[in-house]
């Protein structure tokens, strides 16, 4: 005997665990990413819809989702469980496309509310005559004006709520859309609706009855441990014993063989819908069912077996997403290293670079080969400055294509905005340029503060003092010349505060620059905002309700 | 027979092909054994694989298959690749197609062999002799009256000029990208490629039709309506049909049913019924197990071979036409195949009459959102019916559409070209991407700019065109002013020429310009480009560009300003003359009033005030009026010495980084344009 005691600690660490898998991202286009993902939303969605729901309230009557291939005969078969036509059944597929959940007058104020199934909206359809119009419809999509679909707008998922009074007290049942469905929406809708119940109806057919879908979808079941019921749907009756026995075999084979069997024969109603099945057709399962609801026992071992399941499955699962939670933030941590290190190297170059003097070379050589006669001091300092931010430009264009080389062979650069960036309209270069004119004019104002202090009658013109102080910065050792003259000119003592206190300079705007240009490329990944936290924060809730169980 | 060699694997295959066309036959037919084993023997000599022995041994296998029909299909089948090399020597295609003709039909070895031999082209050459041999014989074989039904070989299956050409376009296509794109890429190609030759080296006068579907729509019992026979099983139990099973309505489609995989046991005949004969002849039918079902390996053997029939019938029923394992994995990728599809609504006799046509409605709206063209209103496309198996009912439209279809016999070949098709669009994105203009002329400029910049073009022309400038101006500056730079030089040498100049600088040329030239350029080059193609390019750009900064540097110091003092213009020597004799003036002038002052010359203020005052005018004037003349010449100077840095830089860039990569580019260009072959008719790439 299963029982299930709930206590408030329970609930507790139930609410703070599903937060945290509410919270749980996983935007990094890794390979087991969509599977985590449709994990998360799986898992929200009964911890939401079914867990918390039934727990907080084990009197809610008991919801029992009939689900199963297009065109097995669901909403046939709801329909002649209540005995009036409240699904909408024809021979075009997929049928349903807005679930209908029916359900006793007095049970319906548990699903006004948004005690389950949240994201749907309600609609309501005015009660009916039991012994309604039914037959006046034509079958199929000639009728299609169903009152629910009146009320679907684009984007807005509903449910449409029926009463019967035909249906006991305390048993609720839902026709949700083909598990298979050609609509992804209906798949996902599917799924959703599935993981609400507390009974799990399977409807397969003659036809169907090997499909790898369903097959799939009562494996889950299995795992999940939930109160399952299959009914072999559409059986010719010429065929029923032996379809039915293999059926049973198969089921056994797959450790079902214990799960509730039911067989309804094919009849000329169930082929197109319009009419309902016979009572005695659908008798077996309606009386399973509403023995499962009222007899208060099978009632509490039905909700306490899929709950528990429920419960159970939070330990496999919980580690697989933070096993995926893990897996993004390692892919994301080695795309930050690739990055780092592309840029990395590129500033020790830079610096290496700075060091030889490479930066005094074309232009600037040249320029300081003509200065001073054929050249001005400030063409020289135009070409300097103008030489050292092509360097820094290099340097910067060099690591971005390093990193996009490694980032091609990473999966998770797919994320939009890592490879391909669009160019923003100020370029690097734009941002480089600007910084080098800045290092300039403080070099310059350097210059002229060092030329005050000298307070000698023959002032050294502060550009000049400033194109030869860069020169001997950026010039490394083919500019030592540059030095000798800057120490004759305003003493040796000066020239050695100016060049120790420009050199700073330097390296601080290079390193001002790249460290910039870095955190630029990385910013759309710190944007995706992928953490260690949600993994280590996914196994203290699982812990903690581990405790609590 | 188990222990056997391919070799009596090939023997025992021609003695197959006997066996099938003539099976009432006369006593000519053992000569026309032995000969043809004769040149099978000589066939295998020319392979240098010598079996002397091997005519003896087979002399029993030989006769052995003589009677019966369908039980050697089994050994048909086991021969595999073997038979069909070797048995390419009995029955070449063109010749035995000429030998036909000469023989008017009337020689049945040729013929006989001919219905299960795989031809190749290569056979024609091998078997010259074999022919005029035979030809010599010809006459004293004619024995036997023909009485096969089916007289005339099959041809090799003849693909039309377009679609040969795109073929050729699409070997080309992989031939050129195969260094560029990895083989994961061009596997699907390749596969096509392999496909459209393996299926071209078959028989041209089958169609070879697959029927799948869900489990339990009704194939195999649609399968054996259309043969009428119960060729397969069908049943309740699911899934039914577990391998596939084919049936030929002609003969001559072994090697056709070998290339499926499909075994002797699982091949079938159907009804022999003329009626059905003459309109289904040349149908080769294959039941395929299920895709939808638990079993996967069903599915794969589906996939497998649904890649190498000509054509399809999807066979769906009114509970699973809207699965969406059928039309998102099967229906979906295969829209291009329209033509070659056919999708039938079985078990309509489940519906009610008036629903049969909002199914069949239904049907043709979801394959049109699968985006699959329907044949309707004359137009190429899928054709869509409705039926029951079961019943029978429109059975026999379908049976008459099918031999429409097969009689065409043009299927094979829209099914290589529709494979075309989904071939080019996979390689769309490494083809045909939204731009290409390849390398403007503007980025060659700015390429070639930026190297000038990195050897120092500009400023060494600046700075050549004002050295010149200022020795000009001193040369033809008045002797005063050169005393006075002369004495301030003396006085501070620090504002003269700096210092000696180190001899040579090593590294003259920018390495970070000449890097990031190059890697602008590439990424110009490479811009709009397809992957794959953009980074050979960057390759390409980067390969050049190794050694280039080394060049750059030899080149600057070649093509830099000689040393030494620049050429003076022919009238400089006037100038200073000029100069020079201003200043005389000044001093005669100021000689001839001190001479006055004095009093030794007569006192006379005019005319030496003149004269100095002339002297004291005209030496600033020449001054001037040189330093203008000098302008024009110091510029052309300058510019010459930047333009020959220039086109030196330039010259070199072009040679070691843009013609490899615009070669690159060229051959993508090729690339492209066989890309277009390929699409054919689909219209210009975008």
């Amino acid at each position: 005997m299963v029982t299930l005691d709930v206590r408030p600690q329970l609930l507790d660490a139930l609410s703070a665990l599903r937060d945290r898998v509410a919270a749980a991202r996983f935007p990094l286009p890794l390979a087991g990413a969509p599977r985590a993902r449709a994990n998360r939303d799986e898992l929200l969605a009964q911890l939401d819809d079914y867990l918390v729901p039934r727990l907080r309230a084990p009197e809610a009557p008991l919801l029992a989702v009939i689900g199963g291939s297009t065109g097995s005969g669901k909403s046939t078969l709801v329909n002649s469980i209540v005995g009036r036509r409240v699904s909408e059944a024809g021979v075009l597929r997929p049928t349903t496309r807005t679930p209908v959940l029916v359900c006793h007058p007095e049970d319906q104020h548990w699903f006004s509310g948004m005690r389950v199934l949240p994201d749907l909206t309600r609609v309501w359809t005015p009660q009916q005559d039991p012994k309604g119009d039914d037959h006046a419809r034509p079958p199929g999509r000639a009728g299609g004006n169903v009152p629910g679909r009146a009320g679907e707008k684009a984007g807005e998922r509903v449910m449409r709520i029926e009463t019967a009074d035909t249906l006991p007290p305390g048993l609720v049942l839902l026709d949700a859309p083909d598990i298979d469905s050609l609509v992804a929406e209906n798949r996902i809708l599917a799924a959703e609706l599935i993981c609400a119940a507390d009974i799990w109806v399977m409807v397969t057919t003659a036809a169907r009855y090997a499909d790898a879908v369903p097959w799939h979808l009562l494996r889950t079941a299995k795992e999940l441990d939930a109160t399952l019921v299959t009914v072999l749907d559409r059986v010719p009756h010429q065929v029923v014993a032996e379809v039915s026995r293999q059926y049973g075999a198969l089921l056994a084979k797959a450790g079902l063989g214990d799960v509730p069997r039911f067989t309804v024969p094919e009849l000329p109603e169930s082929a197109w819908g319009g009419g309902l099945l016979p009572s005695s057709a659908v008798a077996p399962l309606r009386t399973w069912l509403v023995h499962a609801a009222q007899d208060p026992g099978a009632r509490r071992e039905a909700l306490a077996r899929t709950a528990r399941g429920v419960l159970d499955s939070l330990r496999s699962r919980m580690p697989e997403l933070a096993g995926a939670a893990a897996a993004q933030y390692a892919a994301a941590l080695r795309l930050t290293s690739a990055a780092d290190a592309a840029y990395d190297s590129e500033h020790t170059r830079v610096r290496a670079r700075l060091q030889a003097g490479a930066v005094l070379a074309g232009d600037a050589l040249k320029r300081w080969h003509s200065f001073p006669l054929d050249c001005t001091a400030g063409e020289l300092l135009d070409a300097l400055v103008e030489s050292l931010g092509e360097m820094l430009l290099c340097a910067v264009s060099a690591a971005d294509a390093r990193v996009d080389e490694s980032w091609r062979r990473e999966p998770a650069a797919a994320a939009p905005g890592l490879l391909n960036r669009t160019p923003g309209p100020e370029t690097a270069e734009h941002r480089i340029g600007m910084a080098v004119r800045r290092w300039r004019r403080v070099l310059e104002e350097y210059a002229e503060d060092e030329a005050d202090r000298l307070g000698r009658s023959v002032v050294p013109d502060p550009e000049v003092v400033a194109a030869l102080l860069a020169t001997a910065l950026l010039g490394g050792r083919r500019a030592r010349a540059a030095g000798e003259i800057l120490a004759e000119r305003i003493g040796a003592h000066s020239a050695l505060r100016l060049r120790d206190r420009g050199g700073k300079l330097l390296t601080e705007y290079v390193d001002k620059v790249l460290r910039t240009e870095r955190e630029r490329r990385l910013a759309p990944l710190d944007a995706l905002d992928v953490h260690p936290e949600p993994q280590a924060e996914l196994i203290a809730a699982m812990s903690v309700l581990q405790k609590e169980r | 027979m188990t222990a056997v060699t391919d070799h009596t694997d090939h023997t025992d295959h021609t003695g197959d092909g006997e066996g099938n066309g003539g099976g009432n036959e006369g006593d000519g037919h053992a000569r026309t054994d032995g000969h043809a084993r004769a040149e099978g023997h000589a066939r295998v000599d020319d392979d240098s694989r010598t079996a002397p022995s091997l005519p003896e041994e087979e002399r029993p296998l030989q006769n052995r298959p003589l009677g019966g029909d369908g039980s050697k299909l089994a050994d048909d089948s086991r021969s595999g690749s073997g038979s069909d090399s070797g048995s390419s020597g009995s029955g070449s295609g063109p010749a035995a197609t000429h030998l036909e003709k000469d023989a008017d039909g009337t020689d049945d070895s040729g013929a006989g062999k001919g219905t299960d031999s795989v031809l190749g082209p290569e056979s024609e050459g091998v078997w010259d002799d074999g022919l005029i041999a035979r030809r010599v014989t010809e006459p004293t074989e004619t024995v036997a009256p023909p009485l096969r039904p089916f007289p005339e070989p099959p041809a090799n299956l003849a693909y039309d000029g377009p679609l040969r050409s795109r073929l050729d376009a699409l070997r080309e296509l992989v031939g050129l990208s195969r260094t560029r794109l990895d083989s994961k890429t061009l596997a699907e190609a390749g596969r096509v490629l392999d496909e459209a030759a393996a299926r071209r080296r078959l028989s041209g006068q089958h169609t070879v039709v697959a029927i799948a579907g869900a489990t339990g729509s009704g194939k195999s019992t649609l399968f054996n309506a259309l043969a009428g026979v119960a060729i397969s099983e069908a049943g309740v139990r699911r899934p039914t049909t577990a391998a596939p099973i084919a049936c030929s309505w002609s003969d001559g489609a072994g090697s056709l049913i070998d290339r499926l995989g499909i075994p002797g046991r699982l091949r079938r005949r159907p009804l022999q019924s003329a009626e059905a004969e003459s309109q289904l002849r040349g149908l080769v039918l294959v039941d395929l197990p299920d895709h939808d079902s638990a079993a996967s390996q069903h599915r794969e053997q589906v996939d497998r071979i649904l890649a190498l029939v000509d054509a399809v019938i999807w066979v769906v029923d009114p509970e699973k036409y809207a699965d969406a394992v059928l039309h998102e994995r099967y229906l979906r990728p295969l829209a291009g195949h329209a033509e070659v599809t056919f999708v039938v609504l079985n078990q309509v006799d489940r519906l009610p009459e008036e629903a049969v046509e909002q199914v069949l409605d239904d049907l043709r709206r979801l394959l049109d959102e699968d985006g699959m063209a329907l044949g309707e209103y004359g137009e190429p496309g899928a054709t869509v019916l409705a039926l029951s198996a079961l019943t029978g009912e429109g059975v026999a439209e379908l049976r008459e559409l099918l031999g429409q279809f097969v009689g065409e016999r043009g299927a094979a070949a829209r099914r290589i070209s529709a494979d075309l098709d989904a071939a080019a669009a996979g390689l769309r994105h490494l083809y045909a991407t939204g731009r290409q203009e390849g390398l403007s002329e503007e980025a060659r400029t700015e390429f070639t700019d930026r190297l000038a910049d990195a050897v120092g073009a500009s400023a060494a022309g600046e700075a050549a065109e004002r050295a010149w400038r200022r020795n000009a101006n001193r040369a033809c500056g008045s002797p005063w002013l050169r005393l006075w730079h002369w004495l301030e030089e003396r006085r501070e040498p620090s504002t003269g020429r700096l210092l000696t100049r180190v001899p040579a600088d090593e590294e003259p040329t920018a390495r970070q310009r000449v890097e990031q030239a190059v890697r602008t350029v590439a990424d110009r080059a490479a811009a709009g480009l397809p992957t794959p193609w953009a980074q050979a390019v960057r390759e390409a750009a980067v390969r050049g560009a190794q050694g280039l900064p080394e060049a750059l540097d030899e080149l600057a110091a070649r093509a830099a300003v000689p040393p030494g003092r620049p050429p003076r213009p022919g009238w400089w020597p006037v100038a200073v003359l000029a100069q020079g004799c201003m200043t005389l003036l000044q001093i005669v002038g100021g000689l001839w009033l001190l001479g006055q002052v004095v009093g030794v010359l007569a006192p006379n203020l005019g005319v030496p005030a003149l004269l100095m005052a002339a002297g004291i005018v005209g030496g600033p004037a020449v001054e001037w009026a040189s330093r203008m003349a000098v302008r024009g010449p110091a510029r052309r100077y300058g510019l010459e010495a930047e333009r020959r840095l220039r086109e030196a830089a330039a010259s070199c860039g072009r040679a070691r980084v843009l013609d490899p990569v615009a070669a690159e580019l060229l051959r993508y260009g090729e690339v492209r344009e066989q890309y277009v072959r390929l699409t054919g008719a689909a219209g210009p790439v975008g």
